[in-house]
């Protein structure tokens, strides 16, 4: 047949086609998904005008079906606190030799790294080389610091490691060349400052270094600069002229290090006395839950738990400046417009209570779409933080995310592990639905129930996972399955009902964490099974939860407790904290210390292999 | 409509380019398992393992067998509400079940249990006990000699107990009139003297005395149709009720192949020859073929084929997944398809459903080429 015979039957059926058939109905959730991940809302970053557009449809649909604010609040906006982003607060660096008079530089000079700490210091300097701290468990020593003293003075290093090494020895020392980590080496040996400069012989040569998106929120412990390569210029001369040697080059000091030999140390610089001043301004935003019910039809003081609550997070990537996107160069900077991720979770989320809205049930629907998912389900931690409804009245919590790009018919549910009865309940939902149910019982997923889980609450999560359009400005709206999203709600819909009927709450099982803890190292062969809390600021490492059967529950560790030493290494954050994993050996005790509300106390706690 | 199924299309396209992308074998296999099965998906969710899901003569509910009750690791057997998607046991609830059949024109169920044995709590235990040692066992199937059919009327309850001799008494099913039961039954083990070898052979493997009978579904006149060495088993009717469709292994119980008969036991035909196990025939409502497992491609690895009812071409394969595909069962309208599979992980079986296109299965076998290895008559 010619193309043009094709196109005249298609366009004859088109035409023929209401005259055999009823119209569809008209997708439940299609709507919902269009709003949100139209350029309007430019990605819905946190915090954003595009995300607060978001939330105010979202409050407006949830108002149009009935459902109203919690018990006791005006509105449905749950509005939270976190760091968007860093920039320097006037930052300076003084070089004095001998007494002279200092040489003065500032920003942009000289710049505070995006994780330094405030403050003021003076004192004088020692060069360090790169800086760098191998840990003994690596088979290979490199230390820095091995010959140096470096108590109470300002530690100068290179930024990155050895260039000239041999691809092993690359490798190892690649792994300890993050700034953090050599800001903690540096701190841990009694330095009072870190500076750092671009060595000429690296990439970025001489520039200072970009204060980067950190959502980490904590400080390194120590005041922490960077500095163009004219100002350590100015520097090493002060120092040559003072000993009165010929001025060395940065050049030909970092050539002797590139080498890798751990035995080329570092030094003093005679007669300087640097004082400096580091400061952050961390960009503190505001970003918005919005949460609503659907009140029981009766009383549920019967009820031991008289709520369920369902819920997704509809915040996504913005314009992808946040390190998460996977766009390529020539899509970088475009709207990420996350129509499945979480576009169709929310929509999914909408057009279940919508149902739920026109019948009766015992128990209290909860409505929550959260924001700040992406930047690390800092929402969901908000809310779990401070619960506006008690959690141990939340019978279940059941989450959608990224539910629009059916493949095969699969569905993938998460979380089963969390209650015996969610295979019940899934097996008699799904006679209707019809999906080809993929159960993954591991609750310790990279969205919002992870929250729910941690904190004790029996929880389920949808997704039809990932694809080639995830985290790229390419997940679009008119790549959804409109058709299977809103099969997907009819099935959660049936779910949530049985759970809001059913007298008795599901009963809570908890669910040993995979070891594949979340950590920024590869390689880390050890786990002491604690879930640290990546959303809440504090010096030490807050603990969000521990894994059940894992070394820090054996340890009597608990979620709330704050580590703030182990092995003997301080931690002030959960970069110390990764680092010192490093230093663990498996099956050999060490004393770990950790604040209980205000309480210091101590424990041996006996690091197990990682699987 | 066109306008929604031309989107589909498209839809399914990226789909199958994603997938491609990710996971390349799994995609090219669901595309090849699309042309005859769609909307696959697990039925079963609840308990450890689930199987030989069976349909009701009106297609709206399924009887089947699964463990998912604590305190018994065996088998029992349930009915599954395709409307509802409520699930009631039928079972005693103790002993061993296996096997369950609806009958056509009644509210009867039948399927084979021990629990008339005064020992079956205490094997319960000893099973339980054994899984928590943490040892593996041989075999996973014992051919317990208590097995005995019973029929359940389902406004009561009452059980019948159709079948009372020493030796496995299973796999029955009723004819499309409900009148007749074909079973299978290892009788012939424990009914008569035995010589050393046969003697040996029951201690190994009893199975080997499998042999197909008919009853009338009272359970009276219950009569043998085969006497050759090895299992004969696994027996229905065919839809118009005049033939039986078994498998019939060979003396060592690694080949199998499919046979059908006539109700006398006269007439008895083999259908495949395919140098497999080939097991679990089920005929199609049309008659005109036959679905069935076998492990051609693999010792370990099970998958769905049909062949035309008199086996003529060689078997086209149905099922293209990782893990264990067999037990199909069309459903009374021909129109969908359970049949047991470890497709969705492990390696306990869960019973599948998918929407079966017969007319693509026809073109299929008319395409197929003709049997390599016709059997000699
Ligand atoms: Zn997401
Ligand atoms: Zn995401």
């Amino acid at each position: 047949m010619t193309q043009r015979l094709l196109l005249f039957v298609a366009a004859a059926l088109l035409m023929a086609a209401p005259a055999f058939t009823q119209t569809p109905p008209p997708s439940k959730t299609r709507a919902h998904v269009e709003v949100l991940a139209s350029d309007r809302l430019e990605g819905r970053m946190a915090g954003s005008p595009g995300e607060r557009l978001a939330g105010d449809y979202i409050a407006a649909q949830l108002a149009r079906i009935g459902a109203r604010p919690l018990p006791g609040h005006r509105d449905m906006f749950e509005s939270f606190e976190f760091t968007a982003g860093s920039h320097d607060g006037g930052s300076r660096l003084s070089i004095a030799v001998g007494g002279g008079p200092g040489l003065d530089f500032d920003v942009p000079e000289v710049q505070a790294l995006s994780f330094s700490d405030d403050g003021d210091v003076s004192g004088p300097v020692v060069f360090a080389g790169y800086g760098l701290v191998v840990p003994e468990s690596q088979g290979y020593a490199y230390d820095s610091y091995a010959t140096l003293d470096v108590k109470d003075k300002v530690v100068v290093v290179l930024r990155y490691f050895p260039e000239d090494a041999d691809q092993p020895t690359r490798a190892i020392l690649a792994r300890y060349s993050d700034l953090r980590y050599k800001a903690m080496a540096a701190r841990q040996r009694g330095a009072r400052a870190i500076i750092v400069v671009t060595g000429p012989r690296s990439p970025n040569a001489g520039l200072t270094i970009p204060m980067s998106f950190d959502t980490a929120i904590a400080g390194s412990g120590i005041p922490a600069l960077s500095m163009t390569g004219a100002v350590a210029d100015a520097l090493f001369a002060g120092a040559a002229r003072r000993a009165g040697t010929a001025v060395p080059s940065l050049r030909d000091i970092q050539q002797q290090l590139d080498s890798g030999n751990p035995h080329v140390a570092g030094f003093t610089l005679p007669g300087i006395t640097v004082t400096l001043k580091a400061a952050v301004i961390r960009e503190r935003q505001r970003a918005r839950n919005v949460v609503a019910y659907l009140p029981a039809a009766g009383g549920t003081s019967r009820l031991t738990k008289p709520w369920v609550a369902i819920g997704a997070h509809y915040d996504h990537l913005g314009r992808g400046g946040l390190g998460s996107s996977l766009a390529s160069k020539e899509e970088a900077g475009g709207i990420h417009h996350g129509a499945d991720d979480n576009a169709s979770g929310t929509a999914a989320t909408l057009a279940i209570a919508q149902t739920l809205s026109k019948e009766k049930h015992r128990r209290n629907v909860l409505i929550a779409l959260w924001s700040a998912e992406e930047i690390g389900l800092i929402g969901s931690n908000a809310f779990i933080t401070t619960p506006p409804v008690p959690l141990d009245q939340i019978a279940a919590y059941v989450n959608f995310d990224m539910v629009g790009r059916m493949q095969n018919n699969r569905l993938v549910v998460e979380a089963t592990g969390t209650s015996p009865v969610w295979s019940r309940v899934l097996e008699r939902a799904n006679v209707a639905a019809g999906f080809d149910l993929i159960l993954q019982p591991d609750p310790y997923q990279p969205t919002d129930v992870a929250s729910f889980n941690q904190a004790g609450v029996v929880s389920l999560s949808f997704t039809t996972g990932s694809h080639a359009d995830y985290h790229k400005p390419s997940d679009t709206a008119d790549k959804i399955d409109y058709e299977d999203l809103d099969r997907i709600a009819d099935l959660a819909s049936a779910i949530v009902r049985s759970i809001a009927d059913t007298d008795a709450a599901p009963a809570f099982t908890k669910v040993d964490q995979p070891t594949t803890t979340r950590s920024s190292l590869a390689g880390v062969r050890v786990t002491t099974g604690t879930i640290p809390d990546y959303a809440t600021e504090v010096k030490g490492l807050l603990l969000g939860g521990v894994t059940g059967g894992g070394p820090a529950e054996k340890a009597g560790l608990t979620k709330g407790d704050i580590v703030i030493e182990i092995a003997g290494q301080t931690i002030a954050n959960i970069y110390d904290y990764t680092y010192a994993l490093e230093l663990l050996k498996i099956d050999v005790p060490v004393k770990v210390v950790y604040l209980r509300g205000a309480e210091r106390r101590e424990t041996m706690l006996t690091p197990a292999a990682r699987r | 409509m066109v306008l929604r199924i031309r989107q589909l299309g498209v839809a399914r396209l990226g789909v199958v380019l994603v997938l491609a992308l990710t996971v390349g074998v799994q995609a090219q296999n669901a595309g090849q398992e699309s042309t005859l099965l769609s909307r696959i998906r697990r039925l079963t969710v609840e308990g450890r393992r689930s199987g030989e899901g069976y349909w009701a003569p009106d297609g709206k509910s399924l009887v089947f067998q699964s463990e998912r009750e604590p305190g018994n690791p065996f088998y029992q057997i349930y009915t599954l509400d395709l409307a509802t998607g409520d699930t009631t046991r039928v079972s005693p609830g103790y002993g061993k079940t296996t096997c369950a059949f609806i009958r056509p024109g009644s509210d009867q169920i039948l399927f084979a249990s021990t629990h008339h044995d005064p020992k079956s709590k205490q094997y319960q235990q000893e099973e339980l006990d054994f899984r928590a040692s943490g040892k593996e066992r041989r075999y996973s199937w014992d051919y317990d000699t208590e097995y005995d059919i019973y029929a359940r009327a389902g406004r009561t309850g009452a059980l019948t107990r159709l079948t009372n001799v020493r030796g496995y008494d299973a796999e029955a099913s009723y004819s499309p009139d409900g009148q007749w039961i074909v079973f299978t039954s290892m009788r012939d083990a424990y009914n008569r003297a035995l010589s050393p070898a046969e003697q040996k052979q029951v201690a190994l493997d009893p199975s080997y005395f499998g042999e197909i009978y008919i009853m009338r579904a009272d359970g009276s006149g219950q009569k043998r149709l085969t006497s050759v060495p090895g299992y004969d088993g696994g027996p229905f009717f065919s839809p118009d009720g005049t033939r039986i469709v078994w498998r019939r292994f060979d003396e060592q119980g690694l080949i199998a192949n499919v046979w059908t008969m006539k109700l006398d036991g006269t007439d008895q035909r083999q259908i495949t020859n395919f140098g497999s196990m080939s097991w679990a025939p089920y005929i199609h409502p049309s008659g005109a073929y036959i679905l069935f497992a076998s492990n051609k491609l693999g010792f370990e690895n099970f998958e769905l084929y049909m062949t035309d009812i008199e086996g003529t071409k060689e078997p086209v394969r149905v099922t293209y997944s990782d893990g264990f595909d067999g037990l199909p069962v069309p459903s009374p309208d021909g129109r969908r398809l359970t049949w047991t599979s470890t497709r969705s992980g492990g390696s306990e079986g869960q019973i599948f459903l998918a929407e079966w296109n017969h007319q693509a299965a026809l073109a299929a076998l008319k395409a197929a080429p003709p049997r390599t290895n016709p059997p000699a008559r």
